[in-house]
């Protein structure tokens, strides 16, 4: 005998499923204190399309292989190779890499300070 | 009273209470759908990006319908004569919104949903056939226009040119194409 209701638990299921799908971007406790907020830098990512050129682990899209996949980012030693991965140094390639390193493929990107400082905050939650 | 009991809880068979669910389930999509465009409980502003949910959807859809409908060739011969068009096609129309090597993009264009990526792996992405469709045909729904409507498909095929020799220009290469255009 069939147990009743299997459709009624289905439907249960592809619910929960849903509303498990709106859910995302989960940012785990930052490696420096920058003083910024992960949260708020991963909006800020989403919005300046940094993914189009680089993988981000937790940001939607962010599937690019032209720039160096930003995962474990808290771990790197140094930013774009030149220098020390501190979240001072972090903020200003962030917002002038054309200055740090000019002619790279980086543009400058015209974040604020504060813009910056919740970039670095959600980078160094990647580890 | 003759023949064999009837069992009392199985009303339905089995495929009936399916059926049910699944009628269930698209009223209720429907009542929640028709909710959404007349109650306003969709927030419409650009300011927030879309859910990690419905980004993939949309995304996904673009990338799909694309390759189901933009065929024709998966080579492309690039001539130096029609990047070089294409360049100032490019930089004239697109890098305000798509920026370039070393490029930024207008502040502004940081305030679109979805917002425009920046092209330079473009074509490891998409055949040529599928960067002039996009071209041609833009994209609903992100801001995308349909350049066809005011380019020719001589011009599209210079900006796909240029769009195939991207990954080979430098932040310098980039200024000084733009220089010796200027001069132009």
């Amino acid at each position: 005998m069939r147990t009743p209701g299997l459709g009624w638990r289905a439907l249960a299921i592809f619910a929960g499923a849903l509303l498990m799908a709106g859910c995302g971007q989960q940012a785990g406790a930052p490696h420096w204190k920058t003083g910024g907020d992960p949260h708020q830098g991963a909006v800020v990512i989403i919005r300046e399309s940094c993914g189009a050129c680089h993988v981000i682990p937790g940001v939607q899209l962010a599937n690019g292989q032209v720039g160096p996949p930003l995962s474990h980012f808290a771990e790197r030693t140094m930013v774009a190779g030149v220098l020390p991965n501190t979240p001072p140094n972090l903020e200003r390639w962030l917002q002038t890499p054309q200055a740090v390193t000019p002619g790279n493929a980086m543009p400058n990107s015209g974040l604020t300070d504060t813009q910056a400082r919740d970039v670095a905050a959600y980078l160094y939650t990647l580890r | 009273m003759t023949g064999a009991p009837q069992p009392t809880q199985q009303r339905w068979p089995w495929w009936v209470q399916w059926l049910l669910a699944y009628a269930v389930a698209g009223a209720l999509a429907g009542v929640c759908g028709l909710a959404v465009v007349e109650l306003g409980v969709y927030d419409v502003r650009a300011i927030r990006p879309h859910n990690a949910a419905f980004a993939w959807a949309t995304h996904t859809t673009m990338i799909h319908s694309v390759r189901l409908r933009a065929g024709g060739s998966t080579t492309l011969h690039v001539t130096p004569q029609q990047a070089k068009a294409g360049f100032a096609l490019y930089d004239a129309n697109c890098a305000l919104c798509h920026g370039g090597p070393a490029i930024s993009r207008a502040a502004w264009v940081s305030g679109m949903t979805p917002t425009p990526p920046y092209l330079v792996d473009a074509a490891d992405r998409w055949t040529p056939a599928q960067l002039h469709f996009i071209i041609a045909g833009g994209v609903k729904m992100t801001g995308m226009p349909a350049w066809g409507t005011t380019l020719s498909d001589g011009q599209i095929s210079d900006l796909v040119n240029f769009l195939e020799v991207m990954p080979y220009t430098t932040g310098s290469d980039y200024q000084r194409l733009r220089a010796a255009n200027a001069k132009h």
